[in-house]
Order: structure tokens, then sequence, then C-alpha cells
């Protein structure tokens, strides 16, 4: 069953065509890396199925509900209910603790609690930076907080963001290492990269091209 | 973990970890909650002071002459001084009135111990000295305006007795060359200025005036001023009336009434200070805020992204002001009452009385000032579009 439905959608500024009559289904515990150059709509993509943009034309649908006509109220709920987000910029707020920064999340979406955050934190191997602040972390460990924070609801679906951008190839690895650990657990991932060594370990890799769906790569040796 | 400890964790985390910002909004509130604490303790505790001290120094009782007695005769006074403790006597100054002429034109001149007058009137301007020797004069603002005279100058005072002119007429023209007035020569010591009707008059010794008028009268009154409590200066007037028939003492109150002037004046005068202070601090939070909501954009658009309602970006940002204010408005409640007591030391010398609800009150005040001044600034921070704040930069 498809969690996510993207039919015949189009972003349009002005005369521009962000996206351009773009279909695309993903399953649910399905893991689809999106590439493309610059400028080619991914992020515009991103930010619609993320519930944070609405699209001009066409329907969006989440878990069989569309939700490309709902109200700005209505899209944070489902956002805060389903989906977790990763950016290429480690966006934390940089006066909370790493532990604090994923009870955030908790906060808005249900209540907080220190022992599931730190249990979080462990998971993406920071248990023992849970008290540092942003800018007492290195970029990997920041971008590890921000999975941590993804997670920690429970979303059905994962958006990253060129999650791996700023990173080196060790933490690069670790980022990797933890969507698979995702992914074997049911998580659905949508992954946006440049970097085609990160959407080689997807199932699927979709290519985008001037807002168009230019090629579909299934990775015929992917394996958990 | 409870919902509200995350908040609060939240907000105390943004205040405490982000001093340089916020010290800037937490020092205008404390400034402002410093000055509205500490005028309006003034406020209330200057009435009690001044009144202290007017009561203290000023004249707070007359002798006048009873009717039909021989009036008030130095000996007389002097009996009715002996019913007053001499160490709660302040001073007194008797006066004798008397019409006099400068330029063929007639002034009211006042006989007094001069010493005794800068006692009991001791909020009396004089421009230049006190007369210091018989044959200086000191000259109400209004006559000296009148004569053009300054201090330094000289003044020519005669007098005509008022029943010389009456003789003058039943008698002829003889009569008239032996009662013609005595002229004296006065040297202007200084000018004064009461902001009441002694600008009208002259002052000066009561040597000069036996001199000038060629006898000694009575007194038409002496002012006194005691050191005493109502009911101290009540027994005073009750023994002088009983044991000294010639002298009518009198409770005066005339000093309270220019103090209640000055008092309204001052008090209206702090009011409007105050409500300056409160909107500047206003002001300056309200800008503190709003570049402080300017530089979390990106914040403001990470939480909303993180499922954060509008209700809840306010409720965080209105919460941080709020804390703000109640921080501000302790600091300043305690500055407050250190500025007052400052203030009190150095121009009553005396000490304040201090009013714990004033705490609260300046804290509340606080409170509501800033989370006033948070509502523009906040408002702009749930207009945060989390998809454009996120996109990079
Ligand atoms: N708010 C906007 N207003 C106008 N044009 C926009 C807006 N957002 C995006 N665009 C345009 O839409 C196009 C797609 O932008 P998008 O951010 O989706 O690209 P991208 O594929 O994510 O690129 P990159 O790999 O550089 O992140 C770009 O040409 C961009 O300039
Ligand atoms: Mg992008």
């Amino acid at each position: 069953m498809s969690l996510l439905e993207i039919k015949n959608v189009s972003k349009i500024y002005g005369n521009l065509h962000a996206l351009d009559n773009v279909s695309l289904n993903v399953d649910a515990g399905e893991w689809v890396a999106i590439m493309g150059p610059s400028g080619s709509g991914k992020s515009t993509m991103m930010n619609i199925i993320g519930c944070m943009d609405k699209p001009s034309r066409g329907e969006v649908l989440l878990d069989g509900k569309d939700i490309s006509k709902e109200s700005a109220k209505r899209l944070t709920e489902i956002r805060r209910d389903k989906i977790g987000l990763i950016f290429q910029q480690f966006h934390l707020v940089n006066y909370l603790t790493a532990v604090e920064n994923v009870m955030v999340a908790q906060y808005y979406h249900s209540l907080p609690d220190e022992k599931e955050a730190l249990e979080a934190l462990e998971r993406v191997g920071l248990a023992d930076r849970a008290k540092h602040l942003p800018s007492q972390l290195s970029g990997g460990e920041q971008q590890r907080v921000c999975i941590a924070r993804a997670l920690i609801n429970h979303p059905e679906l994962i958006l990253a963001d060129e999650p791996t951008g700023n990173l080196d190839e060790a933490n690069e690895g670790i980022v990797l290492e933890l969507f698979r650990l995702l992914h074997r657990e049911g998580t659905t991932l949508i992954v946006v990269t440049h970097d085609p060594e990160v959407a080689d370990v997807a199932q699927r890799t979709i290519v985008l091209d001037h807002g168009k769906l230019s090629r579909e790569i299934v990775n015929e040796n992917f394996h958990d | 973990m409870k919902k509200q400890n995350m908040f609060f964790r939240m907000i105390t985390a943004s205040l405490v970890r982000r001093r340089s910002r916020m010290l800037v909004a937490l020092l205008a509130i404390a400034v402002g909650a410093t000055i509205l604490s500490g005028l309006v303790t003034i406020y209330y505790d200057v009435p009690r002071q001044m009144g202290e001290q007017f009561r203290n120094y000023g004249a707070n009782m007359i002798f006048l002459g009873a009717a039909d007695s021989e009036g008030l005769t130095p000996d007389a006074v002097e009996r009715g001084l002996s019913y007053i403790d001499a160490n709660k006597l302040v001073g007194v100054a008797p006066y004798r009135y008397e019409t006099v002429n400068i330029n063929e034109q007639p002034v009211v001149a006042a006989g007094t111990d001069l010493a005794g007058a800068r006692a009991t009137s001791p909020y009396w301007i004089v421009s230049g000295e006190w007369p210091a020797a018989d044959g200086e004069v000191l000259v109400g603002e209004d006559i000296a305006d009148v004569f053009d005279v300054k201090a330094g100058d000289t003044l020519s005072v005669s007098f005509t007795p008022a029943t010389a002119e009456a003789t003058t007429a039943a008698e002829g023209e003889d009569a008239q060359e032996e009662t013609n007035g005595i002229e004296m020569t006065f040297t202007v010591s200084g000018t004064l200025d009461t902001g009441g009707s002694e600008e009208n008059y002259i002052f000066i010794s009561l040597a000069d005036m036996e001199a000038l008028t060629g006898e000694s009268a009575a007194y038409d009154v002496v002012e006194l001023s005691i050191s005493a409590t109502q009911n101290e200066l009540n027994a005073i007037v009750d023994s002088v009336t009983e044991n000294v028939s010639s002298v009518t003492p009198r409770l005066v109150k005339r000093v309270t009434q220019s103090e209640t002037t000055v008092l309204s004046k001052l008090q209206s005068l702090v009011l409007l200070v105050t409500i300056v202070v409160l909107l500047l601090t206003m002001i300056c939070v309200a800008t503190t805020m709003m570049a402080v909501v300017t530089e979390r954009r990106k914040e403001v658009g990470l939480r909303k992204a993180l499922g954060a309602s509008n209700g809840s970006i306010t409720m965080e940002f209105m919460g941080e002001g709020m804390l703000l204010g109640a921080v501000g408005g302790l600091l300043g409640s305690i500055l407050g009452f250190i500025f007052a007591q400052a203030v009190s030391m150095n121009v009553f010398n005396s000490s304040i009385t201090f009013k714990p609800l004033l705490i609260p009150i300046t804290i509340l005040v606080s409170i509501l000032v800033t989370g006033l001044a948070c509502l523009i600034p906040v408002r702009s921070a749930t207009d945060v579009d989390p998809a454009l704040v996120l996109k990079g930069e």
C-alpha cells in the first residue's frame, strides 16, 4: 500500500515551474532517494511532502488523505504527528543542549520525556554528548542530534534534505548506517542527495530535472 | 516530564544562555522598575518627610495681644514664653508693624528681632545678606521692584505719627513743625523672596523701629517656632491662655498651606516622570524583543517545522518576555528602595519606611509592561514561514 501518492503535482513561482506535473508513489517502509541538479525542484518537493508548502496543482495523498488543500494549522498537526525532518544545515536550537533539542520535538508532539530522549541520543551514539550545546558539537554530531530528534516521535515518514551534504565520509557512514537501521524497523525514508553513494544505498532513486521526473532507477543489489 | 516543566526549561535556557541579548532588555526593565518603585516610594514618603521638616522649623504658633489688656509688651511675651520648654523653642520673632513713607509712598515696615525671624521662617530666600546691624534693612521683593533698590543701596524712610495730622488740623501751623516726621537712611542688606505677603514689607530691627517712630510700643504679633507634637502645642496654648491674661496664643497653619501646594506640584511631577519612564521602558523592551525575534526567525521556523502551533510560539516568546519582566521587576524593586533611600537621606536627612507591598506591585507592573511591549514583536514571530527559513541561506 502506498504511504505517499503524488499525483500530477506542479509548483509554480511566477512563470517558473519548480515542479512540473510530477507523479510519484512511495510505499510504506520504502527507502527512496531523490537526485537531480541544483534548482531541479528537490527541496520544493520535500517541502510539499513535509506539509510546509502547498502545490499549485495536483494532489498529495499521505496515508490516503489529500493534504494539498489543508489549512496551515492542519498541516502543522500532520507534520507533527507523521513526519520527521532532517535538514542539510543541522538546524538545532542553539541555546538548548543536545538532549533538550530532542525533547523540543517531544514537547510539540506529546510529552517531553528526558529518559526517552537520552535513549534516542544513545541510538545515534551521542549518549556522552547529551548535555552539550550545539556549539560544542561537531557537524557530524549535530546532524546525529537532528536524526535523534527526527525519530523520537516514531514518525511514519522521515524526510531528509541533503543529510550528509556537510559531513565527511566517516560521519556520512554513521548517518547511512542509522538510515539502514530505521529502514529495517519499517520507517519510510525519502532522502534528497547530490551524492551517488548516498543514493546507492536506497532501494530506488528518482531523478528530477527542471521540475520534471526524468529517470527512476531501482537498486538491484539493495540489501539491508 | 510535564509540559510546563519543559516550557520553563526552554524559556529559562533562552534567557540564561543567551545572556548578552536579553541583558539589554533586562537592564531597561530593571531601570524602569527602579525609577518606578523609587518614585512611588518617594511619592508616598515625601509628604511625611516634608511635613516634619516644616513643622520642625517653621513658625507654628503666634502670640496676639488679648483684647482690653496692656497688649503684647516685652514683659508679657516673656511671661508667655516661660510656659514653653526652652529646649523646644526653635525661634521667637516679635513683630511690630508701622506704616512708613518711602518717597512719599506708604509702605509697611516690620520691626523685628531679625535673628528670630530667620529662625521662625527658614524658608525665606534672601538675595544678599540678612541685616547684621542696626541701620540695615531687608526689603521685600515687591518693594525692591517698586523703588528699584538692591543689596548695597540706601533707602530713605520717614515716619509721620498718625496722631500728628489730626493735631495739626486742630491746633494750627505751629504744631506741624514740632511733630514733623523723623527721617532715617538705611542700607539695604538684601531683598526677600517668600512667595507671600512679606514681599510687600520692609524689615528693620526693633531698635531702629523705636528710633524711627520715637516710641517703644507693644508688639503686634509674636511668631514662635516650637519643636513639639500637636498635643504639646495644645497644652502650651492652654497654659498660656490661662496664666498670661494679656497674651492670646494661637496655633498657625499657614506653612502647612504652602506645604500642600508644593507637595501636590511635586507629586504631579513624580506622576508625569513615572508615565514617561514606563513608556520609555516599553519602547526599549519592544525594540529589543523585535530584534530578538528577527534574530531568531530561523529558530521559529525550526520550531514550526517540528510542529509548533502559532499559539505555542506566542506562549514561548511571551513567557520569555514576562519572565524577564519578573526578574527585572524584582531587581528594580530592590534598587528602587535603595534609590529612594539615597534621595531621602540626601534631601531630608532621614530614612524612609520600607513598604513590602511595593515589591509584588513593582513585579506585577513590570510583567504587564513587558507583556504589552512583547505583543507586536511576538505577532511578527508567528508570521514566520518554516519552508522559507529552512531553505538554507
Ligand atoms: N519561494 C520561491 N520563490 C520563487 N522561486 C523559488 C522559491 N523557492 C524555490 N524557487 C525556485 O524553484 C526552483 C527549485 O528550487 P529547489 O529549492 O526545489 O531546488 P533544489 O533542487 O532543492 O536545488 P538545490 O540542490 O540547490 O538545493 C529553483 O529555481 C528556485 O529558484
Ligand atoms: Mg535543495
